[in-house]
């Protein structure tokens, strides 16, 4: 699966948790998920749960700890379907 | 020098899912689940419990981080070793990176607010803790610094206080141009706001 696909994917998995709603429309690899998105850090465990669940994959530990951007999220997910 | 807080708004957090082993076992290791056990007889909930101890390991991140900043929040590598309810707060220890840090939790029914510090009386240290009613992100942002400053105000009656943050750092009290050694730590979630910062160490306070 391309890594936009991923991203077009994940920015609906992102959505519920993100203050900037809009801003999502414009997310890169490298956009920081608390400090950009004004996601809250109490939420990431959702959002890797959700990403799991939407691609019927498991995140491992290691993978899910290096999670920061938006490109780390594309990272982990393309390496479990890919 | 440092301090670090977080503030957890429970009524926004899915308690059945953080109940779950799949979503707690990215939080929680093996070894801290019996913490729980000094805990439950006073009524408190799992999923209230790892929220406590998801506070707790944001409030030392934070905590380490300010002399760390290349360090990435892993939640399953800060230990709580001890967790102890005390009258009015709950009180852990955190065994990290050499260091021994203590934690102070305030709960109740709706919100989770932590603070650290590695002086285990919390003597020099300050926080508080806010409800607001736009829950929009500029607010709170802006709430928690005006309620911060109002604190501080009062440890340094005359001082032109504001907060300056860079885009990567935490952040800083300045009085006017020049940056005090006050390390302040903010939080926002919900309707919560909360602060905690150091007394500078010439304060009578």
């Amino acid at each position: 699966m391309e890594r936009r696909a991923i991203l077009d994917e994940l920015k609906k998995v992102l959505y519920p948790y993100t203050e900037d709603k809009n801003g999502l429309e414009n997310i890169d690899e490298n956009t920081n998920l608390v400090k950009d998105l004004k996601i809250n850090s109490a939420n990431l465990v959702d959002i890797i749960i959700d990403a799991e669940a939407k691609y019927n994959i498991e995140i491992d530990f290691d993978s899910a700890e290096k999670i920061v951007t938006v490109g780390d999220c594309i990272n982990a997910i393309a390496e479990k379907i890919n | 020098m440092s301090t670090g807080n977080d503030i957890v708004a429970l009524t926004m957090m899915d308690g059945d899912r953080t109940s779950r082993y799949r979503f707690y076992s990215r939080i929680l290791s093996p070894a801290e689940l019996p913490l729980y056990d000094e805990l439950a007889d006073g009524g408190l909930s799992f999923s209230s419990f790892v929220w406590l101890m998801w506070s707790i390991k944001e409030s030392v991140y934070k905590y380490v981080s300010r002399s760390d900043r290349r360090l990435v929040f892993t939640p399953l590598k800060i230990p709580v070793s001890g967790l102890r309810a005390r009258e009015d707060y709950c009180e852990g220890e955190i065994p990290y990176g050499g260091l021994t840090i203590y934690s102070r939790s305030f709960l109740s029914d709706e919100a989770i607010m932590t603070v650290v510090s590695e002086e285990k009386e919390f003597s020099d240290s300050r926080w508080g803790l806010q409800v607001i009613g736009d829950l929009g992100y500029n607010n709170q942002s802006d709430q928690v610094r005006t309620f911060a400053l109002q604190s501080l105000s009062t440890v340094l009656p005359g001082a032109a206080l504001r907060i300056v943050k860079a885009p990567d750092g935490p952040p800083e009290v300045w009085d006017g141009d020049c940056p005090l050694d006050i390390p302040l730590s903010l939080a926002h979630h919900g309707r919560y706001v909360a602060w905690s910062y150091r007394l500078p160490a010439n304060s009578s306070s």
